[in-house]
């Protein structure tokens, strides 16, 4: 039965990160960080898409082995394919996921945290002594981990933030269900990320196109089900794919689903924090969740560090983390979900005539704030929405 | 939570799932479990909602008679 001061459970982004950094800022501690496949980084379900100036908070991609691709253009396309290039600076990468989460454990190991593959998690129950017991599964071996703080870091599954009683349920509404397949020999810019937003294409979400090399790319989409006409996101995928690559060789198929949510209410109790997608922290406006869950990750770490060495793992000195991730970001998800909603409202026919509208703004000055406005201009029922977001 | 017996419960297709976990946080009453990749429907627990069927994002979900 070991004990351990910190528990990461999930070796993705945001728990290698998390692992990391509590081990950095506490290099005293035992730290442990669970992955349940046998490697971390796979099987990857993920578009794997990721801002230029969030990941640089962490690691350098210049050069990397983990970053397939730099983009540098942003291409929105209105359900009739018109195309709208908005102006960006520096906009980002497409990773290689199984490098990516591979390279942060190597971080977190480096460190000096122990990361184990293969070890699943099926349960936990706090006794009396502040520690957590954690039922681990590890090669057809139970065994108990005893753990002064468990980080959940197992996205969009969690168990830990049920096993800790918070409330990680979803409304249908705001699961996206995705699809995608991994396209080899298609044309299209390599340089730039293409969104398409469409009724008829991804009812409430949108398809994408990002770039892996010259002519492979991660072709996908997120749709909403509730809005759907009956067919599953394989079968709108199918049918876009059909229309848009007919040729294009289908290498890779991965499924899964994006929260468009907001952060749960409460990501703490009593030495229990969880972060990313667990805990909702994705970008309900775009569905990009891997900076959003490292910076959770880095904050649950840190905090757990500091909360150990001062011999205080309570709920209340845990409730640090969720005041600082919401200061941090969870608040400006709150708007984006506002945003997400107003956009709701807009039909194939307003998205075509919004794309003409805005392709006569010089390029230089396209902005997303500026789409927006024009957004109201055309459509004045999002204005009371949209004063909640400027507000 | 009061359960009342349902007329109909979820099951999944374990050829057709990917094991993505998406209808795990769907699950109001928290029937689905995902362990060791293998994927169930807790059948004493389902309430016949049919919230995770939809979503599927390869239609592995669908229901059946509790009978």
């Amino acid at each position: 039965m070991p004990d351990v001061d910190v528990l990461v459970v999930g070796a993705g982004p945001g728990g290698a990160v998390a692992a990391w950094h509590a081990k950095q800022a506490a290099p005293e501690l035992d730290v442990v960080l669970l992955e349940r496949d046998r490697a971390v980084g796979s099987p990857v379900r993920c578009a794997e898409g990721v801002g230029d100036a969030g990941l640089r908070e962490f690691v350098n991609p210049d050069g990397a082995d983990w970053a397939s691709r730099k983009i540098t253009r942003v291409i929105f396309q209105a359900p009739d394919d018109t195309e709208v290039l908005v102006a960006e600076r520096g906009v980002g990468w497409i990773l290689d996921r199984t490098r990516f989460d591979a390279y942060l454990a190597a971080q977190a190991a480096a460190a000096g945290a122990a990361v184990l593959v293969g070890a699943e998690a099926t349960g936990m129950s706090r006794n009396g002594n502040d520690r957590w017991h954690v039922r681990v599964k590890e090669r057809g071996q139970d065994d108990v981990y005893r753990a002064r703080v468990v980080i959940g870091a197992d996205g969009v599954e969690t168990m830990v933030g049920r096993w800790a009683g918070l409330d990680t349920r979803v409304p249908s509404r705001d699961m996206e269900s995705c699809a995608q397949y991994v396209l080899q020999g298609i044309d299209f810019d390599p340089d730039a990320i293409y969104l398409q937003f469409s009724e008829a294409i991804a009812p409430g979400g949108y398809a994408w196109i990002f770039p892996k090399a010259v002519g492979i790319a991660n072709v996908g989409l997120g749709l909403v089900a509730l809005k759907t006409d009956g067919r599953n996101a394989r079968q709108y995928l199918d049918a876009w794919v059909a229309r848009r690559f007919p040729t294009g060789a289908r290498t890779g198929y991965t499924v899964g689903g994006v929260i468009v949510h907001t952060t749960i209410k409460k990501t703490y109790a009593a030495g229990v924090m969880v972060a990313g997608d667990a805990a909702h922290m994705i970008n309900p406006l775009s569905g990009g969740g891997i900076t959003n869950a490292m910076k959770a990750g880095r904050l649950a770490g840190c905090t757990a560090a500091a909360a150990i060495r001062e011999g205080d793992t309570s709920e209340r000195r845990l409730s640090a983390y969720h005041k600082a991730w919401m200061d941090l970001l969870g608040d400006d998800h709150l708007k984006y979900y506002r945003i997400k909603q107003a956009l709701e409202h807009m039909d194939d026919a307003s998205l075509n005539s919004l794309a003409r509208t805005v392709n006569r703004i010089p390029q230089e000055k396209r902005s997303i704030g500026r789409i927006f406005a024009h957004a109201l201009i055309k459509h004045p029922q999002l204005i009371p929405v949209a004063a909640r977001f400027f507000v | 939570m009061r359960r009342v017996t349902p007329d109909t419960i979820a099951v999944v297709d374990l050829a057709v799932c990917d094991r993505c976990g998406l209808c795990l946080p769907l699950c109001p009453p928290e029937a689905i479990h995902l362990e060791l990749n293998v994927l169930t429907v807790e059948r004493a627990a389902c309430t016949g909602c049919e919230k995770c069927v939809g979503p599927c994002p390869v239609g592995a979900l669908a229901m059946v008679p509790y009978a």
